[in-house]
């Protein structure tokens, strides 16, 4: 039986003649932490519809805890829980109100509803609040409150569609540390976001979506590792010298490429940390003297470019 | 059950915490259902007093006969007479302050009677009327017949003129000398005794209102009644015996706001979907039946409220009764609230979009409380169209509200009008599970 908690197989789905998911497939173990990247319009929220069974697809097939779900009312549904990209709130309704509303369709009720909201409410720091209407709540706090839903009913997968979109850092920061805490609860995460940073924190694999098709699946260490061509080394010299020394350091094993301009080297190098020592004693064997060196590792954004040669905030 | 409950419960919070749809649902109906009952009929009690078509007559004759027309016309609790000159009358009505003038000629009292055996001498009656209130000048018209003959027979058959017919008679049966007219003897003693009795009555009027021998004018004398008398009778079963217009009105109206509100909230439930909603209902583990029967039911659930208290304020200020059957009353308040709620459903179903639903419910909601005789009593319309007013929910509704209500009948009365909204909600509720979308396709 395959052990993953959710897993995709040629998942497709057709909007008229535009394909917003292509063949995409993919398996989430439990326990993991996935990072789903893509530019606007790439396909992520339509997956995640996918997934929960809020569009059909035109092919290929869900599998949650190993079976297809059976129907609207399946009760595996309680593994997932959704943070849907819109804040899906009711504004004239108090947080607890909200709370009880989607707890009850969740199936609780009772003094096991009372407390997995209030211990929701608490979890993302809104519990003094719980009897104002969302609508006078602040951007960040409804965020928070989005977030609040989803653990409700303590889903084991949680599938987070850009949590933090539209929020000021400090209430982003906030959300990210909640998220954060969930993980190391040991939920299982899968986390939609345009943010690099975010995913470089919290996940450790990650998948990138373009076009309704994945391009990448790996790992963030071996994601980094395809991004060798662009490990940059910048060395500053004291002063302009004529001779040879620049052939020796093009000549080094770890190195690339390498230009000087000024008084400023720029080397592109396979690795970093074995760039840095050979161009340094090179260097100075030659005599030369090393006033500044700056390291530049790839991140995602340039990973990204370099797959697609498109910035993830392209439209 | 639980998520029933929920979706319920929070249905009625959240409608309770929008304060202008609690106007609608509630204080807007009630305003224009008591504005629009006081229009038709008001409630029976006041009837007399308020009610009436405002007339226009011009006594151009100031004769017995004329007067007696006139005194006829103040008398008909129907009527409100406003006795004035020609021109005036003809001032007003083109105007259109007033529907109807009745203008006798002079000539009226002497030529009536003649004018029955010749044509030539006839009085001419002449009635002036706005043309845009046809129902008016028809009713003005059918009475002025029985008014005429009434104020003839009694100013102007006197006992001198039947006389005069008499001798006339008389010395016609003398002059006719054929040999063998049968009863020629019969006929003269007939005429003869007659004579006699008219002898005795003269400057009496000959008929009078009232049946033979009762006591007229303070004489013992024997009148001859009228060829007929009128009497009128509301056929209502309700203990006060009349048409209760705010009974219907708060029907209509109850039925009219309920039916926008209703919309509204089903408006509600597209823009969920569009606002992602129900994306968190579609990855709970919650079945599309047990969605739309839950809010199908937070639907009729704030249907009898809204009707519930439109009714009670109408018994409570306008003394509105269920003259009828109090459990026919709640079966229709039942099924008439189940109705619309599938009905709103069903639109919304239809309609797809917020705007589309918004379009085609105000479409349908007016045509179904127009036709359905929310706003004028059904039976006012012309013949066809209340045949097919009964093609529409709305128009089972009312009848049924009005059976209960003031038209005071029993619960089998009751029976129709449910079955039939109950058949409704089941046609409106197929659609809705047909139509309604429930993915974010
Ligand atoms: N209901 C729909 N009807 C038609 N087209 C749709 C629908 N939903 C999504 N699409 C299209 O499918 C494609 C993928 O959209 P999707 O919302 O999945 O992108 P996304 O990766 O979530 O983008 P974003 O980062 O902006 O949220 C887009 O081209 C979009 O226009
Ligand atoms: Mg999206």
């Amino acid at each position: 039986m395959d052990p993953s908690l959710l897993s995709t197989r040629q998942l497709t789905k057709r909007f008229g003649t535009r394909t917003a998911v292509d063949g995409v497939s993919f398996a989430i173990q439990p326990g993991e932490a996935v990072g789903l990247l893509g530019p606007n319009g790439a396909g992520k929220t339509t997956t995640i519809s996918l997934l929960t069974g809020l569009l059909h697809a035109d092919g290929g097939e869900v599998l949650l805890d190993g079976r297809p779900l059976t129907g609207d009312t399946d009760p595996r549904k309680r593994l997932l829980g959704l943070v849907p990209q819109e804040l899906a709130l009711y504004e004239e309704l108090t947080a607890r109100d909200n709370l009880a509303y989607f707890g009850a369709l969740q199936g609780l009720r009772g003094p096991a509803l009372s407390e997995a909201a209030r211990s929701a409410l608490g979890f993302v720091g809104l519990a003094d609040r719980e009897r104002d209407k969302v609508k006078t709540y602040s951007g960040g706090m409804k965020r928070r409150l989005n977030l609040a839903v989803a653990l409700l009913h303590d889903p084991q997968l949680l599938l987070l569609d850009e949590p933090t979109v539209g929020v000021d850092p400090q209430s982003r920061n906030a959300i990210f540390e909640n998220i954060e805490a969930l993980r190391r609860r040991g939920k299982t995460i899968l986390y939609t976001t345009h943010y690099m940073e975010e995913v470089e924190r919290l996940c450790d694999r990650v998948i990138i979506m373009d076009h309704g098709r994945i391009i990448v699946d790996d790992s963030l260490a071996g994601l980094k590792q395809r991004g060798t061509s662009v490990n940059r080394l910048r060395v500053e010299l004291a002063e302009v010298r004529e001779g040879t020394w620049l052939e020796s350091v093009r000549a080094l094993s770890a190195v690339r490429a390498a230009e000087f301009d000024a008084l400023t080297l720029e080397l592109t190098v396979a690795d970093i940390a074995r760039g840095t020592t050979e161009v340094l004693a090179c260097l100075q064997h030659h005599g030369l003297t090393v006033t500044g060196l700056a390291t530049h590792q790839p991140s995602l954004e340039d990973v990204f470019l370099q797959l697609t040669g498109r910035t993830l905030r392209d439209v | 059950m639980t998520q029933i409950l929920a979706i319920i419960r929070h249905d009625l919070k959240l409608y309770f915490s929008d304060r202008r749809a609690l106007i609608m649902l509630f204080v807007v109906p009630i305003g224009i259902a008591s504005f629009m009952g006081s229009l038709f009929g008001g409630s029976g009690g006041k009837g007399g007093t308020g009610g009436g078509l405002e007339i226009l007559i011009v006594d151009q004759d100031d004769s017995a006969v004329s007067r007696g027309v006139v005194a006829a016309f103040v008398n008909d609790s129907t009527f409100r007479v406003t006795v004035t000159n020609e021109a005036a009358a003809r001032a007003l009505v083109l105007k259109g302050q007033r529907s109807v003038a009745l203008l006798l000629p002079p000539g009226l009292g002497t030529d009536a009677l003649p004018g029955l055996f010749n044509s030539a001498r006839r009085p001419i009656v002449t009635l002036l009327h706005d043309p845009s209130r046809r129902m008016e000048k028809s009713l003005v018209e059918g009475m002025l017949v029985p008014k005429v003959i009434g104020s003839v027979a009694q100013n102007s058959l006197r006992p001198e003129q039947a006389r005069e017919f008499i001798h006339q008679g008389l010395t016609n049966l003398s002059r006719d000398n054929r040999p063998n007219l049968p009863n020629r003897q019969i006929y003269r003693e007939l005429l003869e005794r007659a004579d006699k009795l008219l002898a005795t009555r003269m400057n009496q009027p000959l008929f009078g209102p009232t049946a033979a021998g009762t006591n007229v004018a303070g004489t013992n004398a024997f009148t001859l009644p009228l060829p007929f008398a009128t009497r009128t009778e509301a056929l209502t079963r309700s203990s006060t015996g009349d048409y209760n217009g705010y009974a219907h009105s708060f029907a209509g109206m109850g039925l009219q706001f309920v039916l926008m509100c209703l919309l509204d909230f089903a408006i509600g439930l597209l823009r969920e979907r569009e606002a992602g909603m129900f994306r968190r209902l579609r990855v709970a583990p919650l079945g599309r039946g047990t969605f739309l029967f839950g809010k199908g039911l937070s639907l009729a659930l704030i249907s009898v409220l809204s009707l519930t208290g439109c009714f009670a304020f109408a018994m409570l200020v306008f003394r509105v009764r269920v003259e009828g059957s109090w459990p026919g009353f709640v079966a229709c308040l039942l099924a008439t609230s189940l109705m619309t709620a599938s009905l709103a459903l069903a639109i919304a179903a239809i309609g797809q979009t917020p705007a589309g639903t918004r379009g085609i419910g105000i479409a349908v909601t007016l045509l179904l409380v127009m036709i359905g005789g929310a706003w004028v009593p059904a039976f006012v319309f012309p013949q066809w169209l209340q045949r097919v007013s009964l093609i529409t929910p709305t128009r089972w509704a009312v009848d049924g509200f009005d059976a209960m209500t003031w038209r005071g009948l029993g619960a089998e009365a009751a029976i129709m009008p449910v079955a039939v909204m109950l058949g409704f909600t089941a046609l409106f509720g197929a659609i809705t599970w047909a139509r309604l979308r429930w993915d974010a396709e």
